[in-house]
C-alpha cells in the first residue's frame, strides 16, 4: 500500500475514534441537562409551584375608615356614611371563548339591572372593557349611592343575580352642612401615594383638603390595609388569600361648640363677614364663622366642575376662610393697644386729657375725628368709649409709633396665630423699614396718627382680634388658639399636646384697668359707641371699630367689634368683622350682643 | 479513492436519512405549537401572529434543506471561500447600514425581510473549515494550519462580536476547537489555544455593554436584582420547575399567560420554558430525544464519510446545533447566562431555520453523495 494511502487510512481511523469521543460528550452533556430538568422539574418542582403560588397573586389595598369630627359636647361635625353600590364580580360572569363574549354579558346584564332599578346606565361598554384590562380582580361598582327605591327594587328583583353583589361602601358627610365649612374644612379622592405603589390595586380613599381635615388627615385617616387575592391564568379572582384589617383613622374632637357656631353663623346671616369666639383662658376656639361658605357636602365624593368654578368665580368668596385668611384694616379696634402703648411708656396716664376740636392739622394735612363737631376735653377712659380719633392721634404723636409696633408685635399682630387651621393670613404692621422698602419714603408723623386709630397699610385677621381681646381679658397674657381638643382612637382619648401656650405680656394692672374702664364703657355707657352689644345681666368690655376701603368713590366700610365677657372673670373673648356696613357699632355690635347672649344661654343649660 | 457511484434524481432522495427528517420536522411542528401558546393570553383573536410567519419560515426551512441534500456537498465545499467571502460582507454591511433591533446590530433588511447574515456565517463557516481541514494534501499538525483555520473563524467572529451578539459568536469557538480536534490537531495544541483565549477574555470584557456584563454578573447572581435584570432567569426558572412530571397542560401554562416570563422573549429565546410549563418534563425531555436523534444522524453520517472534509462538515454542524440547544436549555434551567441563542428549529426566527436546516441539508448530501452503506 501507498505510503499516503496508508496514512489516509489511518488518520481516517483515528476521526473514527473523535468523532465517537465527540459523540459521547454530547451524549453526557444531554444526561446532564436531562437530569438537571428532572431535579428540577420532578424532584423540587413542588419548590417551584410554591414560588408559583405567590407569584399568581395581587395586592389590594384596603382604605382605612376615617375618623369622625366631633365639637366638644360630642355632635359629630363630620361622619361616614354607607353608600349602597352595586358590584359587579367578573370571576362569576365570565364567559367561554374571547373577551369580547364576557364584555357582551356584562353589557347585557347591565341593561338588565337598569330596567330592574330603575336608574339610568352609568358605565359604557369602554368602562367594562377598561376594567376588564386594568381592575380585573376588583369588583365593578355600576352604580354608587342607591337611594331607597333602588334599594328596595334591588332587594326584590335582583338580588339573586349571580355575580351581582349589594357592596357598602363609605362615604364622608357633613351633617351640618355649611355651618362648619371653613373650619371643619371637607375631603377629597387622595392621589396615590409613594407608598401606594407597592400594591396591584388600590381603592379610593379621602384625604383632607381643607380646614381640620386637612391639617389632622394624618390622624383621621388611619393606617391603610390590605389584602392578596389569588388570580387564575387569565387575571380573575378566585380566593382572597390573607388581608390585613385597616387600621381605623382617630376620632377627633373639637373645642368647638355648636351652639355658639350656629348662634355666630345666624348672626352673620348672609352677609359676608366673621365671628371668632374663643375661651380667652386657654385659646380654645369656641367658634369660627366665615360668611359666605359652601357645602361641603358637594365635594363628597367629588365636586362637579361647574359646582367648582361656581365657587372659584363668586365675588363674594365662599371659599375663603375670612376668620384666618381675610385681610382686614383693624381701625379703631386697635385703640386700646395704643392706649396700653401709651400706658406702658409712661408718656401718658388715665388722667391725660386732650382737646378734640374735630381734627387735628399736621404738616399742612388735616385729620379729621370721625365726630366732625369734636368731642371737647376728655380723659383716655372717656376717648375709648367714644373712640375719639383726635385723642388717639395725639397720643401716639407724644409716646411715639414704636411702642405701638411693639406692643402690636407682641400681641401677636403682623404674623400667623398658629391655630391649627390652613393657609392662615399673617397680616402686616407697617413700620419704618417696611415703609423704605414699599413707599420709598420714612416714617412720617402722619403715619403715626393712621397707626393709631388702626388705618393705613395695616392688616389683621378676625381671629388674630380675638387674640387681642383674650389678651385684654386676661390682663395681659397670650393664648394660642387652636380648635383640636383630643383623638380618642379605640376608645382611649389623648389630648393634643398643645395646651394653652400661654405667654405672658408683662402689662402692669393698673394700666390695664385704665384701658378696662374704657372697654367696659364702651358697651355699658348709654353713649358709647358699642352700646347696641350690652346685654343685661352682664358686664361686658369691647371696643368698636369702622375702617374705610375701597376706592374714592366706592367706598365702604369694615365694621369691626372686639369684646369678652364677664368683665369680672371673662369666659368669651370674641371678634366680629363685617365686610360692609354703617359703622361697627351699628352692625358689629349686635352680633356680639346675640353670640354672647347664646354663649350665657347655653351655660345656663348645663 | 475510487469514485462513488453516481446517485441521480429520486434516488438521491431514497438515500436521505428520513428519520433526521422526521425528528427535526417534529421539532418544527413543536415549535409553532407553543410559539402560538407563547403568544396566547387568554384570547384565540389576540394571539401575535408569529406562528404563522414561523409556519412559512419552516416550509422554506424544509424546501432548502432538501435542496441542499441534493445538490453535491463537494460542488458546495469547492465554492466555500466565495461563500464566506459573500458573509464577511454581509456582517461588514451590517455594521453599515443594518437595522438595530433592542440596541444589537444584527439585521438586515432585504426585501422587507428581516435577515440575520450572523445564521449564514455561522453554517459557511462551517463549511469552509471542512474544506480547509479536510483537504488530505494538508498536515492537520501544523502551526500554520491551525493558525489559518483560527484567523478564518476570528474574522466573522469579531464582526458577530461587534454587533453585539455574544452568543452567536460565542457558537463559532467549540465549532472551530472540536472541529481542529477531530481533523487531528494534537491536544496540547488546543490546549494552547483555550488558555491563549482565556489570557485575551479580560480584554473582550472591556469591549462588552453594560447589559452583556450584567447578565453573566446575574447568572453568576440572580438574586441581586430579582425585579431588574435577573427577572428573566428567575421567572424562566420558575417556569421550568412548576412543570413538573406532565406539565400543566397547553396553552395553560400561568408563567407564560400572565406576562411573568417577559412576552417579548417567551416566543424566542424563552420557548423552552413554555413548553417545559406547559408540557412537564415529558415533553422536554421528548425535545432532547428529537435533538438526539438529529446529533447521532448527523454523527452517524460522519463516520460513514468517506472523505475528510465529509466527516468534518457533519462533525461541524453537530456541533453548531449541540451548542446551541445545550446553552439554550442550560439557559433556561440556569445552568448558563442568558445570551440570547435561539433554540434551532422551535424557536421562533426565519434566519436561524433556514440556515440550520440548510446546514442539515448538507449532512443529507454527504450522507447521499458519500457513505459506503446506501439506505
Amino acid at each position: 500500500m501507498p505510503e499516503h494511502v496508508e496514512r489516509v487510512r489511518r488518520r481516517s481511523a483515528s476521526i473514527g475514534f473523535r468523532i465517537r469521543v465527540v459523540w459521547m460528550g454530547m451524549i453526557v452533556a444531554f444526561f446532564f441537562l436531562g437530569t438537571v430538568l428532572w431535579r428540577m422539574q420532578v424532584a423540587s418542582g413542588e419548590h417551584y409551584r410554591q414560588r408559583l403560588m405567590r407569584q399568581s397573586t395581587r395586592r389590594v389595598r384596603l382604605p382605612a375608615r376615617r375618623g369622625r369630627i366631633f365639637d366638644c359636647r360630642g355632635a359629630i361635625l363630620a361622619d361616614n356614611r354607607p353608600s349602597y353600590c352595586i358590584a359587579i364580580h367578573f370571576e362569576e360572569l365570565r364567559q367561554r371563548g374571547p373577551w369580547s363574549r364576557t364584555v357582551e354579558y356584562v353589557d347585557s346584564l347591565l341593561d338588565r339591572l337598569a330596567d330592574m332599578l330603575g336608574l339610568p346606565r352609568r358605565i359604557s361598554r369602554e368602562d367594562i372593557r377598561m376594567h376588564i384590562r386594568r381592575r380585573l380582580p376588583l369588583p365593578l361598582i355600576a352604580w354608587r349611592d342607591l337611594d331607597d327605591v333602588a334599594l328596595a327594587r334591588w332587594a326584590e328583583l335582583a338580588s339573586n343575580i349571580p355575580g351581582v353583589e349589594l357592596y357598602v361602601d363609605s362615604v364622608r358627610c357633613y351633617p351640618f352642612g355649611p355651618l362648619f365649612c371653613h373650619v371643619v374644612g371637607y375631603v377629597g379622592r387622595a392621589a396615590v401615594t409613594p407608598s401606594g405603589r407597592d400594591f396591584d390595586y388600590y381603592l379610593p380613599e379621602y384625604e383632607g383638603r381643607r380646614g381640620v381635615e386637612k391639617t389632622y388627615d394624618s390622624l383621621l385617616r388611619g393606617k391603610a390595609g390590605g389584602k392578596v387575592v389569588l388570580v387564575d391564568a387569565s387575571g380573575f379572582r378566585y380566593r382572597d388569600l390573607v388581608s390585613r384589617p385597616a387600621k381605623d383613622g382617630a376620632d377627633l374632637w373639637l373645642t368647638l361648640d355648636v351652639r355658639i357656631q350656629q348662634a355666630a353663623f345666624d348672626a352673620l346671616g348672609d352677609r359676608a363677614g366673621a365671628v371668632v369666639v374663643l375661651g380667652p383662658q386657654d385659646g380654645r376656639i369656641l367658634a369660627l364663622v366665615s360668611s359666605p361658605g359652601f357645602d361641603p357636602n358637594m365635594f363628597v365624593p367629588a365636586i362637579s366642575p361647574a359646582d367648582w368654578n361656581a365657587l372659584l368665580e363668586d365675588s363674594r368668596r365662599p371659599l375663603l376662610n375670612r376668620a384666618i385668611a381675610g385681610a382686614y384694616v383693624p381701625g379703631s379696634t386697635i385703640k386700646p393697644l395704643v392706649a396700653m402703648a401709651a400706658l406702658s411708656t409712661g408718656a401718658a396716664g388715665r388722667d391725660t386729657e386732650f382737646t378734640c376740636p374735630g381734627y387735628l392739622d399736621l404738616g399742612g394735612r388735616r385729620f379729621h375725628c370721625w365726630y366732625r363737631k369734636g368731642h371737647g376735653r376728655l380723659n383716655m377712659v372717656a376717648a375709648l368709649r367714644y373712640s375719639c380719633n383726635v385723642y388717639f392721634y395725639r397720643l401716639a404723636l407724644r409716646c411715639g409709633p414704636e411702642p405701638i409696633w411693639r406692643l402690636a408685635r407682641e400681641v401677636g399682630l403682623g404674623r400667623r396665630t398658629g391655630v391649627d387651621l390652613d393657609y392662615e393670613l399673617s397680616g402686616l404692621v407697617p413700620d419704618r423699614e417696611w415703609h423704605r422698602r414699599h413707599f420709598g419714603r420714612g416714617w412720617s408723623d402722619g403715619d403715626t396718627c393712621n397707626l393709631a386709630i388702626g388705618q393705613g397699610a395695616i392688616v389683621v385677621t378676625p381671629l388674630q382680634m380675638a387674640v387681642v381681646a383674650a389678651a385684654f381679658a386676661n390682663g395681659g397674657r397670650m393664648v394660642r388658639p387652636h380648635v383640636a381638643d383630643r383623638i380618642i382612637r379605640n376608645g382611649v382619648s389623648k389630648f393634643l399636646g398643645r395646651g394653652p401656650e400661654t405667654a405672658d405680656l408683662g402689662w402692669r394692672p393698673q394700666d390695664v384697668e385704665v384701658v378696662l374702664e374704657g372697654m367696659a364703657e364702651v358697651v355699658g355707657a348709654r353713649d358709647g359707641t358699642g352700646r347696641r352689644a350690652a346685654l343685661p345681666g352682664y358686664r361686658i368690655a369691647g371696643k368698636t371699630g369702622t375702617a374705610q376701603y375701597g376706592p374714592e368713590d366706592d367706598r365702604k366700610k369694615y365694621c369691626w367689634m372686639i369684646a369678652f365677657a364677664p368683665l369680672e372673670k371673662p369666659r368669651y373673648a370674641i371678634s366680629v368683622v363685617l365686610d360692609e356696613g354703617q359703622s361697627g357699632g351699628q352692625d358689629a355690635a349686635p352680633i356680639v350682643r346675640e353670640v354672647l347672649k347664646r354663649c350665657f344661654e347655653a351655660e345656663a343649660c348645663e | 479513492m475510487t469514485p462513488l457511484p453516481s446517485a441521480t434524481g429520486w434516488n438521491r432522495l431514497r438515500r436521505f436519512d428520513w428519520m433526521m427528517m422526521v425528528a427535526a420536522t417534529a421539532l418544527m411542528g413543536v415549535g409553532i405549537c407553543f410559539i402560538y401558546s407563547a403568544s396566547f393570553h387568554g384570547d384565540p383573536l389576540r394571539v401575535a401572529p408569529y406562528y404563522r410567519k414561523q409556519l412559512i419560515w419552516d416550509g422554506l426551512g424544509l424546501l432548502v434543506c432538501i435542496l441542499m441534500g441534493m445538490t453535491d456537498y463537494r460542488r458546495i465545499l469547492r465554492g466555500a471561500w466565495v461563500w464566506y467571502g459573500l458573509a464577511v460582507g454581509l456582517l461588514l454591511l451590517a455594521i453599515v447600514v443594518g437595522v438595530s433591533i433592542r440596541g444589537a446590530q444584527r439585521w438586515l433588511c432585504i426585501l422587507g425581510v428581516y435577515v440575520q447574515p450572523a445564521e449564514l456565517a455561522k453554517i459557511v463557516l462551517v463549511a469552509v473549515l471542512a474544506r480547509y481541514l479536510g483537504s488530505s494534501v494538508r498536515r492537520v499538525g501544523s502551526w500554520r494550519i491551525v493558525l489559518t483555520a483560527t484567523l478564518t473563524t476570528g474574522i466573522p467572529f469579531v464582526l458577530i462580536f461587534r454587533q453585539p451578539d455574544l452568543g452567536t459568536a460565542a457558537a463559532l469557538i467549540p465549532v472551530l476547537l472540536i472541529m481542529l480536534y477531530v481533523a487531528g490537531v494534537p491536544a496540547r495544541i488546543l490546549v494552547f489555544l483555550c488558555i491563549l483565549g482565556l489570557l485575551f477574555a479580560p480584554l473582550g470584557w472591556l469591549v462588552l455593554d453594560e447589559y452583556q456584563t450584567n447578565r453573566i454578573l446575574f447568572f453568576l447572581d440572580p438574586g441581586k436584582d430579582p425585579l431588574g435584570a435577573g427577572w428573566n432567569k428567575i421567572q424562566s426558572e420558575i417556569a421550568v420547575g412548576s412543570g413538573g412530571l406532565w406539565g400543566k397542560g397547553f396553552l395553560k401554562g400561568t408563567q407564560n399567560i400572565l406576562g411573568f416570563l417577559p412576552r417579548s422573549v417567551a416566543p424566542t429565546d424563552f420557548i423552552f420554558s413554555v413548553i417545559a410549563e406547559e408540557a412537564g418534563f415529558i415533553g422536554a425531555a421528548v425535545i432532547l430525544v428529537l435533538y438526539s436523534v438529529i446529533l447521532s444522524a448527523c454523527l452517524r453520517t460522519a463516520l460513514s464519510a468517506r472523505d475528510v472534509a465529509g466527516k468534518l462538515l457533519c462533525v461541524g454542524v453537530a456541533v453548531l446545533l449541540f451548542f446551541h440547544v445545550f446553552v439554550n436549555i442550560g439557559m433556561t434551567v440556569g445552568l448558563c447566562p442568558i445570551t440570547g441563542l435561539p433554540l434551532p428549529l422551535v424557536s421562533y426566527g426565519g434566519s436561524v431555520t433556514v440556515a440550520l436546516m440548510a446546514a442539515l441539508g448538507m449532512v443529507q448530501s454527504v450522507r447521499v453523495f458519500a457513505t459506503r452503506i446506501y439506505g
